[in-house]
């Protein structure tokens, strides 16, 4: 997650003191990521020094507000405009277990599966449970994130199945 | 445990116990089903999951008498299905239990209304009593305005929700769907989902089968299948707390 983005996306809207852009941050994204306020002084202060947020007026500390600059507003429009792309993909430890699995004698797949499948979709239950009582009025993006959450839950259980398809016609062709 | 009528009161509102489907014999015999044991109670949605093949189909199947087991029995609100009588056997599958599958079959020269109170009809009901108890189905599944609408006039998912009130009206308890949602988009597919979620919140009872895991997940509790058995129950725990949600993604 890029918390100086974040920032600036925040700043873009006015300008804001420390423990604000905390409190702003956490509302705009369904408190799912908290911030610790500490991570928020020390990217203000890396952001300052790279020219793309300004203090305003002479208070230091909490009472300090920020404000974007014109090369915060650019790198914004940046970030925004570039899709999120992992690359290279970031260390999947399912993908890797499953894969060692395989190769050594692959007598332990089916069980890595079975419990995999079992407990993804535990979690996909309690994130569905999460999503029956969200107001999509009042909690939008609570409920974007739980459908985010949601799908990738199901990608991993589509992967899990396919695995296990996979593996039972090796030996049929 | 023996089940007499008496016992409906508490007994499962579909209970399994070790049922088999074996199909052919000697040495053709294919096995669909192999010592498949749970309950189903009131107000629960029971969703079951496995590959093509699994005997998911054969499962609802003998859940709602359509099949007979060849191993083990079937008690339907506490009565064992192979004793009935088969007039006994069609009133109280007729009394107790609704179907949705993914293909509607809705009657398209009928309006909504008159889709939903034909199976009271059917069953001997009063004109005037069998729309009145349809237009409190079509209440439920929150398309009351639309009682008058014929099939090809409404969405596929209204289509798939006029099912789902017709599975419903009167006083059956148990609905049992194959895939209902198969057809249907993302917010459609959800918005069937609320709906079985609620009627089972509010009392009623459903066993469904998807091949969709985000479907699945609004159930109390998943099986799944793989060759004929029970390889994983998952049941629904508490609710994580929102703040530990996202440090997981």
């Amino acid at each position: 997650m890029s918390v100086r983005h974040s920032l600036l996306a925040i700043l873009a809207e006015e300008p804001s003191h420390g423990y604000a852009l905390k409190a702003a941050f956490e509302k705009s994204t369904a408190n799912a990521w908290p911030l610790n306020v500490g991570q928020v002084y020390t990217t203000l202060a890396r952001l300052e020094r790279d020219g793309l947020v300004a203090s305003e007026g002479l208070d230091e500390g909490p009472r300090q507000t920020w404000r974007i600059t014109d090369a915060g507003r650019a790198q914004l429009a940046d970030w925004y405009a570039s899709p999120v792309l992992e690359d290279p993909p970031a260390r999947d430890e399912l993908a890797i277990k499953v894969l060692l699995a395989v190769a050594a004698d692959g007598s332990n797949v089916d069980a890595i599966l079975q419990k995999q499948r079992a407990a993804t979709l535990e979690r996909l239950q309690a994130y569905t449970r999460h999503k029956m009582r969200a107001d999509p009025d009042r909690e939008l993006p609570w409920l974007l994130l739980l459908d985010a959450l949601i799908l990738k839950a199901e990608a991993e259980i589509r992967w899990l199945d396919l695995c296990e398809a996979r593996l039972r016609t090796r030996g049929e062709r | 445990m023996t089940a007499r009528a008496g016992d409906a009161a508490d007994a499962p509102v579909l209970r399994f116990e070790d049922v088999g489907r074996v199909h052919g014999s000697g040495a053709r015999a294919v096995r669909a089903l192999g010592s498949v044991r749970f309950d189903v109670r009131a107000g629960e949605l029971v969703a079951v999951m496995g590959p093509s093949g699994s005997g998911k189909s054969t499962l609802l199947a003998i859940a709602g008498a359509l099949d007979r087991p060849t191993e083990g029995r079937v008690l339907l609100e506490g009565h064992d299905l192979a004793t009935l009588a088969p007039s006994a056997l069609a009133a109280l599958r007729r009394r107790v239990i609704g179907y949705v599958f993914q293909d509607l079959n809705l009657l398209p020269g009928l309006t909504a209304l008159e889709n939903v109170a034909l199976p009271l009809e059917l069953d001997g009901a009063a004109l005037v009593e069998a729309r009145d108890e349809a237009r409190e189905a079509l209440e439920r599944v929150r398309l009351a305005h639309l009682a008058d609408r014929f099939p090809d006039d409404l969405s596929g998912g209204e289509q798939q929700r006029v099912a789902i009130a017709r599975a419903f009206v009167g006083p059956r308890s148990l609905l049992l769907a194959d895939e209902p949602t198969g057809a249907l988009d993302s917010v459609n597919g959800e918005l069937v989902m609320r709906l079985l979620r609620a009627q089972c919140d509010a009392g009623r009872t459903a066993v469904l089968v998807t091949h969709d895991a985000t479907h699945a997940a609004w159930a109390d509790r998943v099986l799944y299948l793989r060759d004929g058995r029970v390889v994983d129950e998952v049941s629904a725990k508490g609710l994580p707390p929102q703040a530990r949600i996202g440090r997981g993604a």
